[in-house]
């Protein structure tokens, strides 16, 4: 048990590392040519595309890094059922008394 | 750290102090994001106003920071079940009509009182909204944490819920049943908002708690999704237009995508009124804030006469509210979530003491 605990532990450091490498160097890449990334995205137009790209690139691998983080830091989310509240029955449809064919002789 | 200049009048220089300042106030803003689903926008763009951004700038890269922001935290809180997929997307759908009619309501002011008008009508908006809505979700938190029944379905949603009204549509993860109908108005309140004060979720959560009929863990999680959706459209626009400062946005989404995260996990620290609680006491203190701001667009409009020394000081005691605000709910939710993990950790300690 402990040692697999170890395991795991070891594996979201890994994982921290490497994301946080990633987000270094994405950091590194735009401020370190900020002035001409910052007028290319503000063209307007279909450049529009480049802004939105870059930020779910960061946000993918700055937001994997940051998760892994929290876990390495120890603070993970509890595991919990929400408890179920009363609510309201679902309404039943409205009863039509069903059409009857009348004969008559 | 600046390759070449860049135009002064749209993009401001950046110094450690500016950096450090948008990446803390990205934290607070994601933290509390996180918890309660909406939030730090309402600070973020003064914040950028007040360091020399312009309106139209600040807007477009806060809201290009928003997107992925609630994007993350929507996921995070997903995988913790806490997110209703079809709330959020119905909800975010007629909000999108809500925020059409807020641009036009707008643009009507604007026209007819020019901008200290305009301005006006945003603040009024504010304090007449968040005073309402912040005092009923206070006092409803207050009174769910005396009693011991839990948190109940409110009266209203539990009427609205009843009500057979085609279509009726299930929301699974929020284990509900209601007519569409009753969530649009929801929905539109909610982009009217956004288009007017800039944080819809004021109004959207509150509206998916007592209307809807969603637990507050539920709605916080699900405004999220519609966050995502809202800004990411609302993104869009902005960015055809030219309007984006990407470094302040990744400077602001730096401190932003880890708050959020912490936030999220929060969440599963805490009783589901505290979502409340922060809510309403960041609802109540920001209305205080934008009270401040009133006699300054009244003085413009010639219908209230104060001397410049005065509004100068309203001012920064204004903005000085609004962050107190969001360090108010940052302080709440930390408090609370260490409250909650010593609890945990004290239950398992006893569990351990209990098996030998």
């Amino acid at each position: 048990m402990a040692a697999k605990t170890e395991i795991r532990k070891k594996k979201i450091l890994i994982r921290t590392l490497m994301y946080g490498a990633i987000t270094t160097a994405l950091y590194a890449a735009v401020f370190s040519h900020a002035s001409s990334i910052t007028e290319l995205f503000a063209k307007g137009g279909f450049y529009a595309a480049l802004p939105i790209a870059t930020v779910f690139i960061f946000s993918f691998a700055h937001g994997a890094f940051s998760s892994n983080l929290w876990s390495v830091l120890g603070i993970e989310a509890i595991t919990k059922q929400a408890a179920k509240r009363k609510t309201a029955p679902a309404p039943r449809p409205i009863q039509k008394p069903r059409a009857r064919l009348r004969m008559s002789a | 750290m600046i390759d070449h200049a860049l135009d002064a009048a749209k993009f401001i220089d950046l110094t450690w102090m500016n950096v450090s300042f948008l990446f803390i106030v990205g934290f607070i803003g994601g933290l509390v994001s996180g918890f309660i689903g909406s939030g730090g926008a309402f600070v973020l763009t003064p914040a950028m106003m007040s360091l020399g951004v312009p309106a139209a700038v600040a807007v477009a890269s806060n809201m290009c920071h928003k997107f992925p922001k609630a994007m993350v935290g929507a996921y995070k809180r997903y995988k913790y079940g806490q997110v209703d997929l079809k709330l959020g997307i119905v909800m975010a759908a007629s909000a999108t009509v809500g925020v059409q009619a807020g641009i036009k309501i707008q643009e009507l002011i604007l026209n007819k009182w020019g901008e200290a008008g305009s301005n006006l009508y945003v603040s009024l908006s504010f304090v007449a909204v968040l005073l309402l809505v912040g005092s009923y979700v206070f006092y409803d938190a207050f009174k769910t944490s005396n009693s011991e029944g839990g948190d109940p379905v409110p009266k209203l949603a539990r009427r609205l819920q009843s009500i057979n009204l085609p279509p009726m549509i299930h929301f699974k993860t929020a284990d509900l049943t209601i007519s569409l109908w009753f969530t649009i108005p929801v929905g539109f309140a909610t982009g009217l908002l956004a288009a007017t004060i800039a944080v819809g979720g004021f109004v959207g959560v509150p509206g998916m708690i007592y209307v809807v009929g969603a637990s507050g863990l539920i709605s916080s999680a699900s405004e999220l999704v519609i966050a995502f959706l809202m800004g990411f459209g609302g993104t869009v626009k902005w960015a055809m237009h030219g309007m984006v400062d990407i470094r302040l946005t990744l400077i602001i989404l730096a401190g932003s995508l880890v708050g959020v995260q912490l936030g999220a996990i929060g969440t599963t620290y805490v009783k589901e009124n505290m979502i409340k609680i922060v809510m309403g006491t960041i609802m109540l203190i920001v209305a205080v804030s934008r009270a401040l701001a009133v006699p300054q667009y009244l003085n413009q409009l010639q219908l209230m006469d104060v001397d410049k020394f005065t509004l100068s000081i309203l001012d920064m005691v204004s903005f000085a509210t609004m962050c107190l605000a969001l360090a108010v709910g940052a302080v709440i939710i930390i408090g609370s979530m260490l409250k909650g993990r010593r609890a945990e950790y004290a239950a398992q300690t006893s569990e351990s003491y209990e098996h030998v």
